[in-house]
């Protein structure tokens, strides 16, 4: 090649290929091995991968189990837990967050001032370094409280209270609506219940949305609904469990019809032409009567009394 | 004598060099700003990535000879051939890039690209997301993200391979190849018999950059009003 003589002068001074890839190999080798070092958490991790350090666990039953998991969990761990680890860090478990994350520890056991979770979430939204960031809900003022309450109290994985810490807000579970078991249980009834409710629109309606039993409200038809209508809704009687018939026209003569109610439990009659309710209290499952304002005697009243009814009205009273 | 001007002779021209030390200063910026959540730095600095590497490629079509992909991407067979003859101390020269460097060239762009494509699309879970980001679902975004994530160790691959190759090339050798892609001059003596290097013109090349950087100002500006 023409270029023999050109690159002559300088073959001393060169390394032999050995050579040249023994430095390479030593110092990759130096390069990996650094930035394995310089890993914040290596020395934890390592010794725990070897079993000579326990992981740390929290007790189930500890103030950081209770009170401050949760709220790691449903705040921070989207981001920091099993899908994602921004910086490395994990708050889903007690011994990812002693651990820290790349830049280090972000705790410090009972030096609230100097841990960076108790730094990041005390930031105002607006800066960047913020935690939950920007356009996420930050954390409430009892929430931040609790954090920097159990930082203060040495990051402890066993103590159950601590002094001072806001009560924990009730969390109310609503159960799941079985649509179908509801279904069936209206079912029989069901085409009867549409009938009546279609000739006494707005009287006629079910308790809940899990149940088959009704209440009916006669009240807004006052002197409109009277012992005849409460007789076309017979076929009802068993499934009744609340009846507000003030002010309606119905009289005693209506009075057998709703003692035979196996499930009626509120009955109100205030405002009605009844005035003998002997009788009534064979209402197996009568809770509450309403006769204020009606012609029903304070003696009437005692063997209601006398069942655990509550009255209301009657006699002399209201 | 290296520096005597008879002895040298042009074989990169002003694009590919301004291309190759743009790169590294923008895997630079790039790892850094992500590193350090500058993220708004971060998008300005793949943008560009972006742009440069639609020019190189578009370079490698109609640019200068040792820009083209025709001049340095070489079948398999002679790119073996080439490392083994390295291995038993050949002296061959190339004025651009070897058969083995070319190939190095080509997964280096593609890798960039993939990198570039898939920050498009990322999200960093908390408070920034590509321009693209919003096309596609949050779980895809997550997935590309992580993809993203993963493709950078490949670039540290392969600029560690870069490097230790040109190391070869400067401390067994003797064959400085930093400096040529610096002045853009090679010394006649490392250099083929017959050079036939074919130079493009500047405004074209110009004028091909500012298309790859319409196209990434676009995709910008499309990531903005889908906000």
């Amino acid at each position: 090649m023409s270029g023999g003589d050109g690159i002559s002068g300088r073959q001393s001074g060169r390394l032999s290929a050995a050579a040249y890839f023994g430095c390479v190999a030593l110092l990759t080798l130096a390069g990996v091995g650094l930035s394995i070092l310089a890993q914040p958490a290596l020395g934890h991790d390592m010794l725990q991968l070897m079993g000579l350090e326990r992981v740390p666990q929290a007790d189930s039953a500890s103030f950081y189990a209770k009170r401050v998991t949760p709220l790691l969990e449903t705040r921070c761990a989207a981001c920091h837990g099993e899908k994602r680890q921004k910086s490395d860090l994990r708050l889903d478990s007690f011994a990812g967050l002693l651990r820290g994350g790349k830049h280090g520890a972000v705790i410090r056991p009972g030096d609230t001032k100097n841990s960076e979770l108790s730094l990041r979430i005390s930031l105002p939204s607006s800066d960047d370094r913020a935690m939950p960031p920007s356009g996420k809900p930050p954390l409430t003022e009892d929430e931040k409280t609790v954090i920097r309450l159990w930082i203060a109290h040495g990051a402890s994985g066993v103590l159950r209270d601590i002094a001072g810490a806001p009560k924990p807000v009730a969390e109310v579970k609503l159960p799941e609506l079985d649509t179908a078991r509801v279904e069936k249980q209206r079912a029989p009834l069901a085409a009867m219940v549409r009938r009546l409710q279609g000739r006494f629109p707005g009287v006629i309606a079910y308790e809940a949305r899990d149940t088959a039993d009704l209440e009916i409200n006669a009240s807004l038809r006052a002197t409109d609904f009277g012992d005849a209508d409460l007789q076309a809704l017979a076929p009802l009687a068993a499934r009744i469990v609340r009846a507000d018939l003030s002010g309606t026209a119905v009289t005693d003569a209506s009075l057998p019809v709703l003692a035979a109610m196996p499930k009626l439990k509120n009955l109100r009659l205030s405002g009605t032409k009844v005035g003998d309710i002997r009788g009534l209290e064979a209402a197996p499952a009568l809770k509450s009567l309403s006769v204020v304002n009606t012609k029903v005697s304070g003696s009437a009243l005692a063997a209601f009394k006398a069942k655990g009814i509550t009255v209301y009205g009657g006699g002399d009273g209201p | 004598m290296d520096r005597e001007p008879e002895t040298r002779v042009r074989v990169w021209d002003i694009p590919i060099r301004l291309f190759h030390w743009s790169i590294v200063v923008l895997l630079c910026v790039s790892w850094f700003s992500a590193e350090q959540g500058y993220m708004r730095a971060h998008l300005v600095s793949g943008l560009t990535l972006l742009a440069l590497l639609l020019f190189r490629i578009a370079w490698g079509l109609v640019g200068s000879t040792t820009a083209r992909f025709s001049n340095f991407l070489h079948p398999p067979r002679r790119v073996v051939g080439y490392l083994k003859g390295l291995a038993g101390g050949d002296k061959i020269f190339h004025a651009g890039h070897n058969p083995a460097g070319g190939w190095m060239v080509l997964a280096l762009i593609a890798v960039l690209l993939a990198q570039v494509a898939t920050g498009l699309f990322a999200n960093d879970g908390v408070r920034f997301h590509g321009p693209l980001a919003l096309l596609v679902s949050e779980d895809a975004s997550t997935r590309l993200t992580d993809i993203h994530g993963l493709i950078f160790n490949f670039i540290l691959l392969l600029v560690w391979c870069h490097i230790v190759a040109v190391g070869f090339y400067l401390l067994v050798k003797g064959d400085n190849l930093v400096w040529p892609m610096i002045t853009g001059k090679k010394h006649r003596a490392r250099l083929p018999a017959e050079l036939n290097i074919v130079f493009t013109r500047l405004y074209i090349a110009l004028l091909l950059l500012a298309v790859s950087a319409g196209i990434a100002a676009w995709i910008m500006i499309q990531g903005d009003s889908i906000l």
